[in-house]
């Protein structure tokens, strides 16, 4: 009976989960003009660095990176990079941004007092927000296929999933730390934007981990998105890997748990927190 | 005039007021655009193996790449500043149910933009010396006290048409109200289309669009005095076509504040958010 129990409860959580998600998919197509801007600005963002790199080489290839990574190529390097981070959104941004949102629609307290936990509402979002940003990946891969020739090993694309796979199970974590955060702050987009830019600058997103000061490669040994973008790339252009396969995949369940754990605790202490408090209403 | 003079102290003590209340919001400005800059340094290493490259050299006049993004981050903060601060100030009073009250008075409109944008260039000055100061001590940029007027000029008449853009933004976000989307829009191209974080040199169609952008020509300007030693008469012709783009900016601005502003008093519609 309590296996029954369980099992109906599981499916209606997934039920309000993906209501959650259909939700938020209704939102963004009404705003179509924002939806294809958001396509867009996720490639606009990466020419820079890409740009960037080509100036410094006068070209796409390097010497220097090659001997550091197994890459010549600095353009195909840098985009593959990039694109991959996008997730990275989808954490910060995407769930942690989500109670913030509905503060501003108004429909927070309500929601709060629904018979479904709140990270039930936060994973929803999560949902939604990875199946947006693969979207925008494969969009971003055929768009700098054509522009810049970039060629990806088709037969690395099951390991790479994998990584995908276990750093969304990290983020997941942080995705509910940052809307912990959100509850109390109110303006969160300052712990998003400081979290996502200072996880950009440990991981090595257009460098690799060689280049970074010894205490920074320490920290960016902590992060999922360092084992996750270096694996990517491992698979896709043939980039050196520091740490063996399946250490960086153990490596990545060791931390996904711990973050998810540290991000459940984080968003149930901060939750009971503002409900006692009775801030949960302020603005 | 002596009423336009108030009008115009009275709305920037009321932005600092506003801005002292969140001092999270003030370290993060006067921070993090330089830190924004970090792992392009680091991904320059990754290339060159250093901090100098003789290709560099040949588009930006410098071969030292980390010096021309910290100069490039740290003028762009009046970009931002530009962009969310004086474009979206319209929609906070708007946020703050006070925008009706704005526009109902019979104060003159320019002044109640001129208090916004001089209360922008404040903060902004304060987040640009901070970050210089970081620069100097974190990064080693060095900034000898005869450049500082000139670079102060260049960075006067960047204010001037940035701001020129604002006001005709705020004018926009009277009209479409949510701008944010529109901001962050041209907060990108102006990224891409301007000599922040490379030489436009690098691609002949970005080079041909920074042309019409300001930023272009203070950039240029700036980075001659700063980081080339070279004497203003040979910056002179980009100084000049940075005046030339301020006229045209704050001209083209207003009429279209102006223009936008009477178009939602006739339709009715300041009131909707």
């Amino acid at each position: 009976m309590d296996l029954l129990l369980s099992t109906d409860r599981i499916v209606r959580y997934l039920r309000a989960m993906n209501a959650e998600n259909m939700k938020e998919w209704k939102i963004e197509l009404t705003y179509r003009v924002d939806f294809v801007r958001g396509m867009l600005e996720p490639l606009i963002f990466v020419f820079p660095y890409v740009l960037f790199a080509m100036a410094l080489v006068g070209g796409r290839t390097s010497s220097v990176l090659e001997g550091l990574t197994g890459v010549s190529d600095g353009v195909t390097y840098t985009i593959i990079g990039y694109i991959f981070m996008g997730f990275l959104n989808t954490a910060v941004w995407g769930m942690g941004f989500a109670l913030r949102k509905e503060q501003w629609y108004g429909t927070l307290e309500s929601i709060f007092v629904a018979p479904v936990p709140r990270w039930v509402y936060v994973l929803g979002m999560a949902l939604h927000s990875t199946v947006h940003q693969g979207i925008i990946l494969f969009f971003q891969i055929a768009v700098v296929y054509v522009l810049f020739g970039v060629i990806l090993h088709v037969q690395g694309v099951l390991p790479v999933l994998v990584f995908i796979g276990l750093m969304l199970f990290s983020l997941v974590g942080l995705g509910l730390m940052v809307s912990g955060l959100a509850l109390i702050f109110k303006e969160g987009w300052i712990v998003s934007e400081v979290l996502y830019s200072l996880i950009t600058i440990v991981t090595p997103i257009a460098y690799p981990l060689a280049v970074l000061p010894p205490l920074l490669q320490k920290i960016s040994l902590t992060m999922p998105t360092t084992y996750a973008i270096t694996g990517i790339r491992h698979f896709l252009i043939d980039e050196t890997m520091g740490v063996g396969l399946w250490d960086s995949y153990s490596r990545l369940i060791l931390i996904g748990v711990c973050w998810i754990v540290s991000g459940l605790l984080m968003f149930q202490v901060v939750d009971k927190k503002v409900r006692r408090e009775g801030t949960l209403a302020e603005y | 005039m002596g009423n336009d003079l108030f009008l115009i102290k009275e709305e920037i003590k009321k932005n600092i007021k506003i801005l002292l209340c969140y001092p999270v919001e003030i370290m993060f400005w006067a921070i993090f655009p330089v830190l924004w800059v970090i792992p392009f340094i680091f991904q320059g290493q990754a290339l060159v193996g250093g901090v100098t490259s003789a290709q560099f050299k040949e588009l930006a006049g410098t071969e030292q790449f980390v010096p021309f993004i910290l100069t490039g981050a740290i003028i762009s903060t009046y970009l931002f500043s530009s962009l969310y601060g004086m474009g979206g100030n319209i929609r906070m009073e708007s946020y703050w149910g006070t925008l009706e009250y704005i526009l109902g008075s019979p104060a003159r409109k320019i002044s109640i933009l001129m208090g916004k944008a001089l209360s922008e260039s404040i903060s902004s000055t304060f987040f640009v010396t901070t970050q210089v100061i970081i620069c100097v001590f974190g990064f080693g940029l060095t900034l000898t006290m005869g450049k500082i007027l000139p670079i102060l000029l260049v960075m006067l008449l960047l204010v001037v048409g940035l701001y020129g853009m604002a006001i005709a933004l705020a004018g926009v976000t009277l009209q479409i109200k949510e701008s944010r989307s529109l901001v962050h829009t041209i907060e990108y191209l102006f990224y891409l289309f301007s000599p922040i974080r490379y030489p436009v040199g690098i691609n002949p169609v970005i080079a041909t669009v920074s042309l019409v952008i300001p930023l272009t020509y203070a950039l240029l300007a700036i980075r001659g005095i700063w980081l080339l030693n070279q004497p203003m008469s040979s910056l002179w012709k980009y100084v000049g076509l940075l005046a030339l783009l301020d006229v045209i900016f704050v001209t083209v601005g207003y009429l279209i504040f102006h223009h936008m502003e009477k178009k939602v008093r006739r339709s009715g519609s300041v009131a909707q958010y």
